[in-house]
């Protein structure tokens, strides 16, 4: 129950605090009254639906092509229309296409690309990171163990889009194996083929994206993996384990690495904002047309509802994440019970 | 190591300290990065003659000059500047030089009967086995007022001499001229008239690739055809014929002919500016935060560490980007904001740390004397954190810097300057959507934020190892 009340604190947090950027801050403030006044730009129907969707005035009437009147509203009356809005989605139209949000986001693939994406890199980096750290604790000071650790040390401190444009240059540029950037070829736009074509085209334009977010997810999972495990090794009942004559895989993974999850699962969730923030950037360095694509392209245009959105939806999952990790927590370790 | 661990405040312990520092190897090597970094971001100006978006130094997008030792030497050039001026009359004519050198003269030509011409001329000879890649030319003429109801044309060349024997001449500009003001030509290779002159309008080649194609010697001329018995005086100004080769110095240029070296020692100061001042304001917050959570307990810290929790779920890399945007992209503001959403994790770390201090006899006995909340926090509880703030100093700048890159490199840098992370936008952005990626701009900003980044990290781990003896003995 509390963490049920923790959760609905974060969003009306979160809504808060994206309430108090847009609307607040000078910046935003001006450039959406600059919209408002500019009805060059947005025609008239366009101008009343953002003013009544940011609740700029109780009452608008269009005056003329340039000119309108408003009945000013009060912060509070926007504060609750802006977090009616936020808590029903309804997150107004998009500036760079003047379709709604939700249908830009959705409707084109882009939630789907996403994912894709994130799920893929996100299954890899936890397998293998897990995988590894699981052996590197058991050869602790091998060469194994050192090369290990090292390599996810220099690939947790390169900056991802910097490994992005590396991979771009050399597999995608020099050696030609994969496509540098994009999601599908543009040609698909006129000839389909078939099934398994798309796949593996599909598989093939997924690939450098997926192996930079891989790498830029799996040393932070390895090393923790590793320090865990390490505790977990030093336990008495591993000893017991040996003595029982269980094959060394079975102590492994069934006994090590079962006690050893609990620091995993936490750290999947409170790593999962980083590794949004990863996906963003991932996605800008290969054109990948997600919503950090999507996000990256609404800072150009000043697209402040979608901005808004992903904001809010980025920091939706992440406290969704966090809850899950939660209840995990619970189903894991018994021991340990929420009232 | 000696089993003197504790914090430096006077200066005689920081002397310990800091050599206790130099004795990890780890910290050592990481000092010695980051005094290297420091000294470039210091001395950066000294370093360079150049300025990192000011001063075209070479063609567009040249490789490092060292390419050569890999791919050999065929195909590249270097760039070369034309010497030695010289005047001279060619027919029917005699010169007066009254003064010559550098990249001006004055002298007067008188002409007989029937006209004559005379000609001043700069030298070059081309070594390299490849073409150039771009000239660039500039002169400057005023000639004196006996030049007023008469024409004199003045035309350059470049010619090319094999065996001290002309073979070949290019026209590349001529123009009549009749009064005593001054003309500038100034020429750039590139441009479309020079390419319809030489008869390039349709090829995509260079007339720097035509004119400079073979190892010879080659003068840079301008003749000055005079009107029969004319007596004319003229001053010659910054007569320069720049060629640009294809390749430059040891970092090679981008796509505007900066120099790339510049660019990076010029990035490292602001990257280090960027990640340690976000820094300080960071950790300072997170002090603040923490000592006050800590300390004053109840309410107060329940409230404090409420906030904090929520700040800490909330994504940070989506929350610079909207606020960054909405603040304006400035120096000034990315630093701001990366160091008001930095704080979070040490205030934590802190508050639990005071938590478990509180609790000591220490301070205990200091409020049995009847010290205040204020003086306990200052003088007793803040010099047993501060080994915590010298760690998570170092463990936090790569973060920052890193943060700083990914900002520029997302557009929401700071437009004015360069850092690495703008260094590394400008270079997709001209990449054309990443097809076009040259590996001298991309790769040396990339290593310049790991090494950075690894030198902090380096350092920060053992100056844990220095306070924690726990973690010591465990390695």
């Amino acid at each position: 129950m509390k963490r049920v009340l923790n959760t609905v604190l974060l969003i009306v947090f979160v809504i808060t605090l994206n309430f108090i950027i847009f609307e607040l801050m000078p910046g935003t403030q001006a450039s959406i009254s600059n919209l408002v006044q500019n009805p060059r730009v947005f025609d008239p129907t366009q101008v009343a639906r953002l003013l009544k969707l940011y609740n700029f005035c109780k009452e608008v009437t269009i005056t003329g092509p340039h000119s309108y009147n408003c009945v000013p509203t009060t912060i509070w009356d926007r504060f609750s229309a802006y977090f009616v809005n936020m808590i029903t989605f309804n997150f107004g139209d998009s500036f760079q296409t003047n379709k709604p949000v939700l249908h830009d986001m959705i409707q084109t693939g882009r939630l789907v690309n996403t994912l894709t994406l994130l799920g893929v890199a996100t299954t890899v980096a936890l397998l293998i990171g897990t995988l590894l750290g699981v052996v590197a604790a058991a050869k602790r000071g091998s060469i194994f163990d050192s090369g290990s650790v090292t390599l996810s040390l220099i690939t947790f401190s390169l900056p991802t889009f910097w490994m992005g444009l590396l991979f771009i240059m050399i597999f995608a540029n020099r050696l030609q194996l994969f496509p540098s950037g994009g999601v599908t070829p543009a040609y698909w736009a006129i000839k389909t083929p078939d099934l398994l074509g798309q796949f593996l085209t599909r598989v093939q334009y997924l690939f450098l994206p997926a192996l930079t977010l891989t790498l830029f997810f799996y040393g932070g999972n390895l090393l923790l993996t590793r320090a865990t495990m390490t505790e977990a090794l030093s336990e008495d009942y591993i000893n017991t384990a040996r003595a029982k004559g269980l094959p060394e895989r079975t102590v492994l993974f069934k006994h090590a690495l079962k006690n050893a999850s609990l620091p995993l699962v936490t750290n999947a969730a409170l790593s999962f904002g980083g590794l949004l923030g990863g996906a963003i950037i991932t996605e800008t360095v290969f054109n990948w047309d997600g919503l950090g694509f999507w996000l990256f392209n609404a800072i150009g245009w000043k697209d402040y509802p979608v901005m808004q959105a992903m904001f809010f939806i980025i920091a939706l999952c992440v406290i969704a994440a966090n809850f899950i990790s939660d209840i995990f927590y619970g189903i894991l370790d018994p021991r340990i019970k929420y009232e | 190591m000696s089993e003197n661990t504790s914090v430096p405040y006077s200066l005689v312990r920081f002397k310990r300290f800091f050599f206790n520092l130099l004795r990890n190897k780890k910290s050592a090597a990481g000092l010695t990065l980051l005094s290297i970094f420091v000294f470039i971001a210091v001395a950066g100006p000294l370093l360079t003659p150049y300025t990192p978006l000011g001063s075209v130094v070479s063609a567009q997008l040249n490789p490092p000059s060292w390419i050569v030792y890999f791919t050999g030497p065929l195909g590249w050039s270097q760039n070369a500047e034309f010497t030695g001026i010289k005047a001279s009359s060619i027919t029917g004519a005699t010169l007066t030089t009254t003064s010559i050198g550098g990249d001006s003269a004055s002298f007067s030509a008188a002409s007989g009967a029937s006209g004559g011409t005379v000609e001043v001329q700069k030298f070059v000879t081309w070594t390299y086995p490849g073409p150039a890649k771009r000239f660039v030319t500039s002169l400057s003429i005023t000639p004196g007022p006996t030049i007023l109801g008469q024409t004199v044309i003045a035309t350059v060349y470049l010619d090319r001499f094999v065996g001290g024997v002309r073979d070949a001449r290019w026209n590349i500009f001529d123009k009549t001229i009749d009064s005593n003001s001054t003309f500038e030509v100034n020429l750039d290779s590139i441009s479309g008239d020079l390419r319809v002159r030489l008869g390039l309008s349709t090829s995509n080649i260079d007339p720097a690739q035509l004119i400079f194609s073979r190892q010879a010697d080659y003068a840079y001329a301008l003749e000055l055809t005079l009107p029969p018995s004319a007596n004319i005086d003229f001053s010659l100004q910054n007569f320069k014929l720049q060629i640009r080769g294809s390749t430059w110095g040891w970092l090679g240029t981008d796509q505007a002919g900066h120099d790339i070296l510049t660019q990076l020692i010029y990035g490292a100061r602001l990257s280090l500016i960027v990640g340690l001042l976000a820094t300080f304001i960071g950790v300072g917050l997170g002090l603040v935060v923490g000592l006050i959570a800590g300390y004053l307990g109840r309410i107060v810290d329940e409230v404090l560490m409420r906030f904090t929790d929520m700040m800490l779920v909330i994504p940070g890399l989506p929350l610079l980007i909207v606020l960054v945007n909405v603040l304006g992209p400035s120096l000034t503001n990315i630093i701001l904001v990366l160091g008001f959403l930095g704080w979070m994790g040490f205030a934590r770390v802190v508050r639990s740390q005071v938590l478990s201090l509180r609790e000591r006899p220490f301070i205990e006995a200091a409020k049995a004397s009847g010290a205040g909340t204020g003086y306990i926090t200052l003088r007793h509880i803040l010099p047993n954190v501060v080994s915590l703030t010298y760690v998570n100093l170092a463990l936090s700048v790569p973060a920052a810097i890193v943060g700083e890159a990914a900002l520029s490199f997302l557009g929401l840098g700071d437009q004015t300057s360069v850092t690495w992370g703008r260094m590394l936008e400008l270079a997709r952005e001209s990449g054309g959507s990443a097809t076009n990626l040259f590996w001298w701009w991309v790769i040396p900003p990339g290593i310049g934020i790991a090494l950075v980044s690894l030198s902090f990290i380096l350092i920060g781990f053992s100056l844990d190892e220095l306070f924690n003896p726990r973690l010591r003995r465990r390695r």
